[in-house]
């Protein structure tokens, strides 16, 4: 059989295709990437149990007026970069005493820090004796279909169980934790400005990423935003990035309350 | 003078076109890669506030486990008194009765309860995980802010974020 030579096709309109196709996507899409901070809403309860008295010290109260003024623990702050550093200093004060020294410390009023939150030691045993004794409690409100107290022992439980994650992940026999009723909040008036809200948020996110860099440097030798954005890239999470960034988190927890503003 | 005139008028040679495709077909790639969709043109003027180290929300947006809410100046500043400080709301992927209809806070409850409900079958998230992003302008007043908060605390889609333009170095 005779070679026969195959038509050659024309390409020419190829590059028309792939203008429509480029011209298309440049419309439909976007450069910025969409960043936010998460911040999560306080569950809304039927009757809500009455806030436990909470010690000055473990509020770090972060206040914005309609002027977008900022004052942070009673002090009219000017520049609002400051927050983080104050942010900061809320948590280290007394994260690194023993626990005589917190002992002693925490009933001498002269000692410099006497304002800030202590931290607390939480042993493995402590933990799953907590685990077990709020599971009663959530076994008898749903016994008594308390509804309210139902969803407050179900946290409560989930709370302690991701302690105990926490301790086996970080390879440690206690948690070194901050006063569990330690708090940022968050007081705005009606016309606080956007700005300086998402602002205070930014302030305050970058404290907690710096604190949790350094404690992953310390745990796991690698920096916490690191092992965020691996997870991100990596849904099978397969170095167990999830589990550390839990950990961390328990370590420093975002207990942020945003106060709405009134009248 | 005719000494001077050229014998063979020759055109220009044309132009080999044939790597064309491959140089657009490069491009459009690129900007495949480098960029994200979006959601929706907002009726409302949007600058958001700067921020740093806020999270990358493309891995939410890919397992569509976010909704966004914009809030901000209507374009059309006619509009503007209509609403609670001179500020609407544009809602995405509504089914719009108008184009470029706009809100007010109260319209929320109802607006992310359907998108809940006509999600995909494999996005089985309960509501409280579904992200609402909510992109509000550089002067929005932030009680709006938490009458929205008000409205997803109220059908307990407890996850928000608040939308900024990171300007932290990577």
């Amino acid at each position: 059989m005779a070679k026969r030579d195959i038509p050659e096709i024309n390409a020419g309109s190829m590059a028309d295709i792939a203008f429509l196709l480029l011209i298309f996507f440049l419309v439909t899409t976007t450069m910025e990437k969409d960043t936010a901070y998460i911040r999560y809403i306080p569950q809304k309860l039927d009757s809500p149990i009455p806030p436990p008295e909470i010690e000055q010290r473990n509020i770090f109260e972060i206040r914005a007026n309609a002027a977008n003024r900022l004052m942070i623990r009673g002090k009219i702050i000017e520049n609002p970069d400051d927050i983080s550093e104050r942010v900061l200093e809320f948590y280290r004060m007394n994260r690194n005493l023993t626990a005589s020294q917190t002992a002693a410390y925490i009933k001498n009023p002269s000692y410099k820090g006497i304002d800030f939150p202590f931290y607390s030691r939480v042993t493995m045993d402590e933990v799953k004796r907590k685990i077990n004794e709020n599971l009663d409690e959530l076994d008898k409100a749903e016994a008594e279909e308390k509804d309210d107290f139902i969803t407050f022992y179900d946290k409560m439980v989930k709370n302690w169980q991701k302690k105990e994650q926490a301790l086996k992940t970080l390879k440690v026999n206690e948690l070194i934790e901050i006063h569990p009723q330690a708090h940022i909040r968050v007081v705005v008036q009606q016309k606080t400005e956007y700005r300086l809200f998402a602002k205070i948020h930014s302030e305050i996110q970058e404290a907690l990423v710096e604190l949790r860099n350094e404690a992953a440097e310390k745990y796991f030798g690698e920096s916490y935003s690191k092992m965020r954005k691996r997870l991100d890239q990596d849904k099978e999470d397969k170095k167990g990035d999830g589990k550390k960034i839990k950990a961390l988190e328990v370590l420093y927890p975002e207990s942020i309350i945003e106060v709405k503003p009134k009248g | 003078m005719s000494k001077f005139r050229k014998e063979n008028k020759k055109g220009a040679p044309g132009v080999n076109t044939s790597s064309l495709p491959d140089i657009v077909f490069m491009l459009l790639f690129f900007f495949m890669v480098a960029t994200t969709t979006k959601e929706s043109d907002p009726t409302v003027e949007v600058t958001r506030p700067e921020g740093v180290s806020a999270t990358d929300l493309t891995p939410y947006k890919q397992r569509s486990e976010i909704d966004f809410l914009y809030i901000g100046e209507p374009r059309n500043s006619k509009r503007a008194a209509d609403f609670k400080l001179g500020h609407a709301l544009f809602l995405d992927n509504v089914a719009q009765p108008q184009p470029g209809e706009l809100y007010s806070t109260n319209s929320i409850a109802s607006w992310k309860q359907d998108k809940w409900n006509s999600k995909p079958p494999n996005m089985n998230e309960p509501i409280s995980n579904v992200i609402t992003c909510i992109k509000a302008d550089k002067g929005v007043p932030t009680i709006l802010i938490f009458d929205i908060r008000e409205a997803l605390q109220e059908i307990d889609a407890l996850k928000i974020a608040y939308a900024v333009e990171d300007k932290s170095a990577y």
